[in-house]
């Protein structure tokens, strides 16, 4: 497996190595009728890790992602979270979806609640907390996120980059072990996506464990720890961010780059 | 031509029991057929075959015959049916519901399906079950939205109480023609009628409206 060389070949040792991965991706296959849209990727995520998955739009990234937490039920191969193998029904994944936080590209917040109200209704309807104890956590997290003056705003009365802040908040209120992220900045004005990064940013040095697929290749070669380049459903490099963009020995991967004008 | 409009005043009690009754009659009949209509809808999109077939055939029955052949069917067909007595106006209201509970659920059935996939994904990305993303996420999304069309059923079905005359129930068209047919002032009682049916109607749109206005959803 390319990780673990990628790892040994590495003076600083891959973050979290050692202890077993937090995510474990076997051989996943996922296809839609006939189109192959992850055709056999294998990888890991550890604990603490930033992992980014970058490459071409429709290179499977983001189904590898919704694969992950279920929204797309895998039709081959296996991934385990914390050791336990991902059940293959909507019921037992619906149990594990609990376990982590999804930020989507066009936010989807739930426009009928207020910034507070997205925030709350996880922890009240799943976890089952009280009102009281739910806008507590919702508060808590929306401070962090740095939008304390707006949980009585409605989705429509906030710009971009703050709906989004605001799903990461309901995301993190349900305390997730690992948070994924699907191109969170891709919907976004230029000036906006500055103060989604910053809190992906901060989260990162809190320690979260994160799955970030995105084309902002400043972020990835900055905060993350690992980076997966995936074409045509397939990985075809990872390796820590300096090898892939500085010395990326695909060419595929190399294509990828400087079609995005990254001059390394 | 003479008028004698002192018939409506002599007769005003009647008329005002009547009005009570049509607007009973519509009141109840809706509190029955939006929860009605939930239920065909949730049922059309459960993706379970037999109660989406179901619930399809009930619809397009209600949908398409004229409610008037409904209101005697149930009139006629009820007591045989059940073997137990209804009053009229039980008759009438399992008619109005039957017809306003399926046009109801096409309704709610367009509202549903117009929210967005990703809505209910985030909710499930947050772990809640089918039945939580429908009644917390999907469903008042979907009730904001179909207002105006609910709102424009519910006009129609305060006029169409007056069909129920044809079985004896005294809302406001029957007591009229009632009146009518006693003193034969038609064109008093239909112009009474019509006046009382307006002033009720158009503030009742206007209403509407406002709470169109009130509980628009923005994106």
């Amino acid at each position: 497996m390319s990780a673990i060389t990628a790892t040994e070949e590495n003076a600083t040792p891959r973050k979290g190595s050692g202890a077993p991965p937090v995510l474990l991706y076997r051989d996943v296959r996922k296809h839609f009728g006939a189109f192959i849209a992850v055709s056999g990727v294998s990888m890991e995520v550890r604990k603490g890790e930033v992992v980014c998955l970058i490459g071409p739009s429709g290179s499977g990234k983001s189904t590898l992602l919704r694969c992950t937490n279920g929204l797309e039920l895998i039709d081959g191969g296996e991934i385990a979270l914390d050791g336990e193998l991902l059940p293959r029904n909507w019921e037992g994944m619906r149990r594990v979806r609990q376990r982590m936080g999804m930020v989507f590209q066009n936010f989807e917040l739930f426009p009928h609640k207020t910034a507070l109200g997205n925030v709350s209704i996880g922890p009240m309807t799943v976890l089952r907390l009280s009102r009281a104890e739910a806008e507590q956590r919702a508060k808590a997290m929306l401070d962090k996120v740095g939008l304390a003056d707006k949980i009585a705003s409605y989705p429509a009365q906030l710009s971009g980059g703050q709906q989004q802040r605001v799903a990461i908040a309901r995301a993190l209120a349900m305390e997730p072990e690992v948070m994924l992220f699907d191109e969170p900045t891709s919907a976004l004005d230029p000036e906006t996506i500055g103060e989604v990064l910053n809190v992906m940013k901060r989260l990162a040095e809190e320690g979260m464990t994160m799955i970030v697929v995105t084309h902002e290749m400043t972020f990835a070669r900055h905060v993350g720890d690992w980076v997966v380049v995936m074409d045509r459903g397939a990985i075809i490099e990872q390796g820590p961010p300096e090898q892939i963009f500085d010395s990326p020995t695909v060419e595929r991967t190399r294509d990828f780059l400087s079609h995005l004008g990254w001059s390394g | 031509m003479n008028f004698d409009w002192s018939v409506v005043w002599r007769n005003a009690d009647v008329l005002v029991e009547g009005t009570e009754l049509t607007i009973l009659l519509a009141v109840t009949t809706m509190v029955i057929a939006i929860p009605g209509g939930i239920l065909l809808a949730l049922m059309r999109l459960s993706g379970v075959r037999a109660l989406s077939s179901t619930s399809a055939c009930f619809v397009e029955l209600f949908r398409n015959l004229p409610l008037i052949l409904v209101i005697y069917t149930a009139y006629y067909v009820l007591p045989v049916a059940t073997g137990l007595s209804f009053s009229p106006i039980t008759t009438a209201i399992v008619a109005l519901s039957l017809n306003v509970s399926a046009y109801n659920g096409e309704t709610f059935r367009a509202g549903i399906a117009s929210i967005r996939q990703g809505q209910s994904e985030a909710a499930y990305a947050l772990g809640m079950t089918r039945w939580q993303t429908t009644r917390e996420i999907v469903l008042p999304q979907a009730v904001r939205r179909v207002l105006p069309v609910l709102a424009s059923t519910w006009v129609s079905l305060f006029k169409d109480t007056s069909l129920v005359s044809v079985i004896s129930v005294g809302e406001l068209a029957y007591t009229s023609m009632r009146i009518r047919a006693q003193t034969y002032r038609v064109l008093e009682m239909l112009t009474a009628m019509a006046a009382i049916y307006w002033l009720l109607g158009y503030p009742q749109a206007k209403l509407v409206d406002w709470i169109n206005r009130r509980y628009a959803v923005n994106e």
